[in-house]
């Protein structure tokens, strides 16, 4: 089970050790990684994708059966009873949060959260404008605005995630960047390129150009080191 | 008319106790013996020029100390030369000293280092009555060297026995870069040599700081085809390279020895004089950057 550093980084300084946890929006469950590895008592990892859910399971979940359990639901209602959670991590979500959704999961999980709760968002700055890779997630983006009609990711600055979790009553703890640059490898690129002509297959006509673009970008960029990653910890109010 | 010039200059670090400032980037002049003398000699003149000190060379680098040889006499006074042996006897440790004094044609040897240390069974060997050591130390008393070091890309745990084991160690050199660091395991944790190191104020100087990975198995790119010099096959681009040594430096290690392959040394002599300082989440980039490059990872589009 290998926790990846920037998960490490981000709870290096939270009171796991013991605590009944959250991920909010396990994708491969590093996050559930990290809280098992820094000595969580309990953790919960919710996801609305089946896929999500069975490598959660394998990874973390299979060597540790008492203390992981993995949710397949939606984020707008957790099945978690109210003021049942001491942590709760939300690793990389927000940026596949569109704006529209991010409210009423902001309330869902302030929902969960017990008094004194730690709260940690870590996330994606907005890339910067001569990063090349934001031509790759534009072209993600058109794709799935076309074929779903949402982006595939949004960027939200720290202060923008803090403002939201304050006005439900969280309060600022840090910020501190957990990545500066964020290595976007080869192998990130190609997922992303592959994620953009998925989107692209189902967006019509305009699809067959954008799955062209993606490709031409992806091997243009290689891999890029750019843009930075955050770490917000909040609390609520004991 | 002599061109008198000034050397650029890249910083310098004290090299432990041994009352040596080196450059943060050590010239790996195995990287002499892949050129011809006239390319060597041109070598040794650029790397002075971007204020290189610290040279680094050994007898099984096939003629590397020949051809180092005549620039190395022209400023002996300007380079802290180190050289090494994988003789572990005291006998065989006497006549290859002086093989390499001879074949360097100099009087001393700065940095003496029993090289590529990698069983505990030789730590024995050496550090006994009839060991290398025992001769390493009569020829310091004879002036013959300066100071006495130890090389090893071996188990973490085996040069930390090292320093415990031999009192006059100078200076260690040992692997270290982002690859290693991103792994979890003492065999990896060649941190905890670099705090060791650093806590009994010895030198350290970092290996393979510029190493990709292994070369692919030689039925799929035989020897011949291989585009770099190198025992590992490096970073090869002006980004990573320049990443790689800010990294390594970062750990706090004394210098970087540069990379095998002469093609490359250039690029890290750039690096070298433009050294910044990571700061934590930069470092993390470099090893999280590394982590990915190793490892075929299933689709991953996030950190």
């Amino acid at each position: 089970m290998e926790v990846p550093e920037t998960v490490t980084a981000a709870l290096a300084d939270r009171p796991v050790d013991g605590a009944h946890c959250l991920e909010a929006g396990a994708g491969a469950g590093n996050a559930t990684a990290g809280l098992i590895d820094a000595g969580a008592a309990q953790v919960v990892a919710v996801t609305n994708e089946r896929e999500h859910a069975e490598t959660v399971r394998e990874r973390v979940g299979q060597e540790h059966p008492d203390r992981v359990r993995v949710l397949e639901a939606d984020l707008h209602e957790i099945p978690l009873p109210d003021d049942s959670v001491e942590i709760i991590t939300a690793h990389a979500l927000c940026n596949v949060v569109p704006p529209a959704a991010l409210d009423a999961i902001a309330a869902e999980v302030t929902r969960v959260a017990a008094p004194g709760a730690h709260l940690i968002v870590d996330d994606y700055a907005p890339l910067p404008g001569e990063a090349a890779m934001r031509d790759l997630f534009a072209v993600e983006n058109a794709a799935a605005e076309l074929a779903v009609g949402r982006s595939a990711l949004t960027f939200y600055p720290a202060r923008v995630l803090r403002g939201i979790f304050e006005s439900y009553g969280w309060t600022h703890d840090r910020t501190e960047t957990v990545l500066d640059p964020v290595p976007w490898t080869e192998s990130h690129v190609a997922a992303h390129a592959d994620a953009a002509q998925e989107f692209a297959g189902d967006a019509g006509t305009a699809g067959n150009l954008l799955a062209e673009r993606a490709e031409d970008i992806a091997t243009t960029i290689g891999s890029e080191s750019t843009g930075e990653m955050y770490s917000l910890a909040m609390r609520l109010p004991g | 008319m002599v061109r008198t010039r000034v050397r650029s200059r890249m910083q310098t670090r004290p090299l432990g106790t041994t009352g040596q400032d080196s450059s943060v980037v050590t010239f790996g002049a195995i990287a002499l013996n892949w050129l011809e003398q006239e390319g060597a000699d041109q070598m040794v003149e650029l790397v002075l020029d971007h204020g290189m000190n610290h040279f680094d060379v050994a007898p099984t680098y096939g003629d590397a100390e020949l051809k180092l040889g005549p620039k190395l006499r022209e400023y002996r006074e300007e380079i802290f030369l180190g050289c090494k042996t994988q003789e572990r006897s005291y006998d065989g440790a006497w006549e290859k000293l002086e093989r390499s004094l001879d074949r360097l044609g100099v009087e001393t040897i700065d940095l003496y280092q029993v090289h590529g240390l990698e069983y505990e069974d030789e730590l024995d060997e050496i550090t006994a009555d009839d060991g290398a050591l025992a001769a390493f130390r009569e020829a310091k008393d004879e002036g013959l060297i300066e100071n006495i070091g130890l090389t090893s890309h071996g188990d973490p745990s085996l040069v930390l026995d090292a320093l415990d084991r031999i009192d006059d160690l100078a200076t260690v050199m040992f692997p270290l870069n982002p690859v290693v660091d991103a792994k979890d395991g003492d065999e990896y944790d060649y941190q905890a040599v670099l705090d060791r190191a650093d806590h009994e104020d010895v030198g350290t100087l970092a290996i393979k700081a510029f190493a990709g990975g292994s070369w692919p198995p030689t039925a799929e790119l035989p020897e011949h085809r291989r585009p770099y010099a190198n025992w590992y096959e490096p970073v090869d681009t002006p980004e990573t390279i320049r990443d790689r040594l800010n990294y390594t430096l970062s750990q706090g290690v004394t210098s970087v020895v540069s990379p095998g392959d002469p093609k490359l040394v250039q690029m890290v002599l750039d690096a070298g004089d433009r050294f910044a300082e990571l700061d934590a989440a930069a470092q993390r980039a470099v090893r999280e950057d590394a982590r990915h490059d190793g490892s075929p990872v299933p689709e991953q589009l996030h950190h």
